[in-house]
């Protein structure tokens, strides 16, 4: 199962990134680093 | 702290996640804390499974509508019920608690069910804001409805009860409330109409295109999340992340074809803003507790002379929601329970936590009321929770009056 | 240009964030480095709890027994600290017991990780430090405060909803709690795994009389307790007067037959061993803690907490001096020497003899240090 989530994480950070490029707003682009950094430690299984 | 988020969010009109990680940080400075990177990090991480649930149902919404499926049942919700009032409203707030009874959390209810049903009570004629308190009050009832309670698991960890006997308790607490609020919220405004003004504002159906399989999503979403509580040595437990995109992946197939990558970008552009207000709640929640402000506001309400004890669970409960509700059964919660310790602690604990759930009202998190004006497409959430707010009395009166009379229920039950 | 601009403002913010995630990374990461512990000459053997259970092995769930036995045979004992890491005095006194102690007669099993996971993270938004330091006769030895949980990132994703290994239902996160998963499952998540080999240890070690080593809030009804399975009833009121001669107030309590999946209750049920746990008063670990430092660990003082016993919230006696791990550590010594003196007088045949074991009073009196080995 552990796999699955991480492939969802992945999927998800994927999206994450697109979504910073696409995105004009410069606090909604902070928004989705803040959420990103989570996404991206537990990706790495870091925490 | 709050004074710097004020500043922030009110005055500088930053987004509130981004408000609430800037006055943690500023919170983490001023304590001598320097900037205490890795606290800030590790307190977002307290909603990592939420974040998690909340991405994936915005991605299963958002199949939903793209695929048509949202469109067909709410054409057949209203052919079925546009005659009848009061069932309608019944059947509505008992579809939205549904999801929430199973897994024991406000925002797949209102997320999953929730967005079925928003457009059938919309075209009944009940205002946006009105549909969307109540289902924000069905996602609250059904996460505090049995079988699954989290508020009170959390809690029952906290003082070492086990979750057994509960069923009845949640019962008492739970049908009267929704009976009244789904009443109290609808009956004026929903209007019984004529079979053609009905026609007129019915959605198409794809159902004769695609059949069947148009409900085979939503079926498999719901199968897997009863499943889970119901069968649990046959069903697997993937977790709710995984069952709505299952749930998903399976709509693909299932109605109007649809580019799943530019959904997903659209769940992530509609949540991102509120992913954010939980890693700055979480970041702000671990720098109070860090510098001992988080105990002593616990420790202040603890302080309120045993005669204004009610009226503290009733005010600092839902207050401290806006942590999350899950984070005031544990805080607050666990320590009310010890002070009523002479009391029925299943009974205490039911009560406790129809008070706890209704912090999902209170912003900034305000995760139900926020959800659920998404729900519906009204952009103030704010206007959601000013009518939510009788119903919420109801549940609080409830609560606190379960509470007051736990020992004459105790000799009922 | 301005589409430029925005894809340069993205390109800064994604490498910011890629640093954030490298420097944080970094500092949580370093929980996984494990303290050094330094066993006594009397150490009959060490070995991995996946010698017991091999799918332990190359997990975050394998953990160190340290094994001393006596030249005579006798009685058989666990000593288990570290099921919640951040209950330290558990895992300290168990380290004490494994630097000082030799034992003459029976064999003494210690576990002091028996959450081993856990000791690599800390509980989001507890605002805990990673570590907390001793001094020794030469130099500091710095030791993890770890989370009551195992690490989400060895045991992910959690259930909905936990039905433990003896059908207990709780909420999801109780899936990683060792102390609600036992008597574990062979083929089950992690911790339910860690739960099962422990399991194992006490057939293949024969244990006759296991202590769980635990600390609790100040605020929690169970504390300053010894909590027996009813087989131990009669061995934990003898250790009671014992402790209650030696001026150690501990209040007795009967581990609850529904409340399942705890090792006082599975222990006594699955095991042909005599169960207890201790608790003793962490003010670190409970809900209405003040300023969250190293230092509240270690002296346990805390404005809150006086305040609260003053309300009477509380479930032990708090006061300015606070409740100081040293004093908590002598606590958890006084009780394991007195079980033991009791379960040689209702099992004469099963008796255990340990030399040179730190005597609570001189804990009480000199602090933890002088009975640690200095740091390499």
């Amino acid at each position: 199962m552990q796999i699955v989530y991480n492939l969802i994480v992945l999927y998800l950070v994927g999206h994450l990134i697109w979504y910073l490029f696409r995105e004009k707003k410069f606090w909604n682009k902070v928004c989705a680093v803040l959420v990103l950094i989570m996404f991206l430690l537990r990706l790495f299984l870091i925490k | 702290m709050v004074a710097i988020f004020a500043l922030l969010a009110m005055i500088l009109k930053l987004p509130i996640g981004v408000s609430l990680a800037f006055s943690a940080l500023a919170g983490s400075l001023l304590g001598g804390e320097g900037i205490g990177l890795r606290h800030l990090i590790e307190g977002s991480f307290g909603y990592f499974d939420t974040i998690l649930i909340i991405v994936t149902a915005m991605i299963f919404m958002k199949v939903l509508q793209a695929s048509g499926i949202l469109d067909t049942i709410t054409s057949l919700l209203l052919r079925t019920f546009y005659k009848k009032k009061s069932a309608l409203l019944l059947t509505a707030m008992f579809l939205v608690m549904f999801p929430g009874m199973i897994t024991g959390s406000s925002t797949t209810a209102v997320l999953s069910t929730g967005a079925l049903v928003a457009p059938v009570l919309i075209k009944m004629g009940l205002s946006k804001v009105k549909t969307a308190a109540l289902i924000a009050m069905g996602g609250i009832l059904g996460m505090i409805a049995p079988p699954v309670n989290i508020l009170v698991m959390i809690m029952g960890a906290g003082v070492d009860m086990p979750y057994v006997g509960l069923t009845i308790p949640l019962l008492i607490i739970v049908v009267p409330l929704a009976i009244v609020i789904s009443l109290w919220l609808g009956y004026r405004d929903i209007k019984i109409i004529e079979y053609e003004k009905m026609k007129a504002v019915l959605p198409p159906s794809y159902h004769k295109q695609y059949g069947f399989r148009l409900y085979l999503p939503l079926i498999v979403v719901l199968v897997l999340m009863l499943g889970q509580s119901v069968l649990p040595k046959i069903m697997p437990d993937i977790g709710i992340p995984a069952i709505f995109l299952v749930g998903s992946l399976i709509g693909l197939g299932c109605g109007r074809p649809f580019n799943f990558f530019k959904a997903t970008q659209k769940a992530i552009k509609e949540s991102t803003p509120i992913l954010c207000i939980l890693v700055g709640v979480g970041m702000f929640i671990q720098i109070m507790t860090l510098t001992g402000a988080r105990g002593w506001i616990v420790i202040s309400f603890l302080s309120l002379p045993s005669i204004f004890l009610y009226l503290g669970i009733a005010t600092s409960m839902p207050l401290f929601g806006a942590v999350s509700a899950f984070g005031s059964a544990s805080i607050l919660g666990v320590p009310f329970i010890l002070a009523l310790v002479e009391k029925n602690a299943i009974l205490t604990s039911s009560a406790l936590s129809a008070v706890a759930g209704l912090g999902d009202l209170m912003p900034p998190t305000a995760l139900a009321g926020i959800f659920a004006a998404q729900v519906v497409g009204e952009p103030n959430y704010f206007k959601v929770i000013r009518h939510c707010l009788m119903p919420a009395l109801f549940e609080l009166v409830m609560g606190v009056g379960v509470l007051i009379l736990t020992p004459l229920l105790d000799k009922l039950i | 240009m301005k589409k430029i601009r925005s894809k340069l403002i993205s390109s800064v913010l994604l490498l910011l964030t890629l640093v954030i995630c490298f420097l944080s990374g970094f500092k949580f990461l370093s929980m996984q480095k494990k303290e050094d512990v330094f066993p006594t000459e009397g150490l009959t053997s060490k070995k991995m709890l996946s010698s017991y259970f091999q799918t332990l092995k190359n997990t975050w769930g394998d953990t160190e027994v340290y094994i001393y036995e006596g030249q005579e045979k006798g009685g058989n004992l666990l000593i288990q600290g570290g099921a919640h890491p951040n209950e330290p005095a558990g895992f300290i006194t168990a380290v004490l017991l494994i630097e000082n102690i030799q034992a003459t007669k029976g064999k003494i099993v210690i576990i002091p990780r028996a959450n081993n996971s856990g000791f690599t993270h800390s509980d989001p938004q507890e605002g805990n430090p990673q570590r907390y330091s001793i001094e020794t006769s030469a130099g500091r030895r710095s030791f993890r405060y770890g989370s009551r949980l195992t690490n989400p990132i060895h045991q992910w994703p959690d259930p909905t909803l936990y039905i433990n290994p003896a059908g207990q239902k709780l909420s999801g996160t109780e899936s990683r709690n060792l102390n609600r998963c036992y008597p574990g499952r062979k083929n089950g998540r992690l911790t339910e795994k860690v739960a099962y080999g422990i399991m194992e240890l006490f057939k293949k070690e024969k244990i006759d009389l296991a202590i769980d080593l635990h600390e609790s809030a100040p605020e929690y009804p169970v504390i300053n307790a010894i909590v027996f399975h009813e087989n131990s009833e009669e061995l934990a009121a003898l250790a009671l007067m014992e402790l209650q001669l030696q001026g150690f107030e501990f209040s007795l309590e009967f581990s609850p037959k529904n409340l399942r999946g705890l090792s006082h209750r599975e222990w006594g049920d699955n095991t042909q061993a005599m169960a207890i746990l201790l608790e003793s008063a962490n003010a670190s670990h409970g809900r209405l803690k003040g300023k969250t430092s190293p230092a509240l660990i270690l002296e346990g003082k805390d404005k809150n907490y006086v305040k609260a016993a003053k309300l009477g919230r509380l479930f032990v006696p708090y006061d300015e001096e606070g409740v100081p791990l040293k004093l908590r550590v002598a606590r958890h010594l006084a009780a394991v020497k007195s079980i033991l003196s009791s379960f040689e007088e209702l099992h004469p045949e099963k008796k255990t003899e340990i030399k040179n074991m730190p005597s609570s009073n001189e804990v009480r009196m000199k602090g933890i240090g002088p009975f640690l080995h200095p740091p390499n």
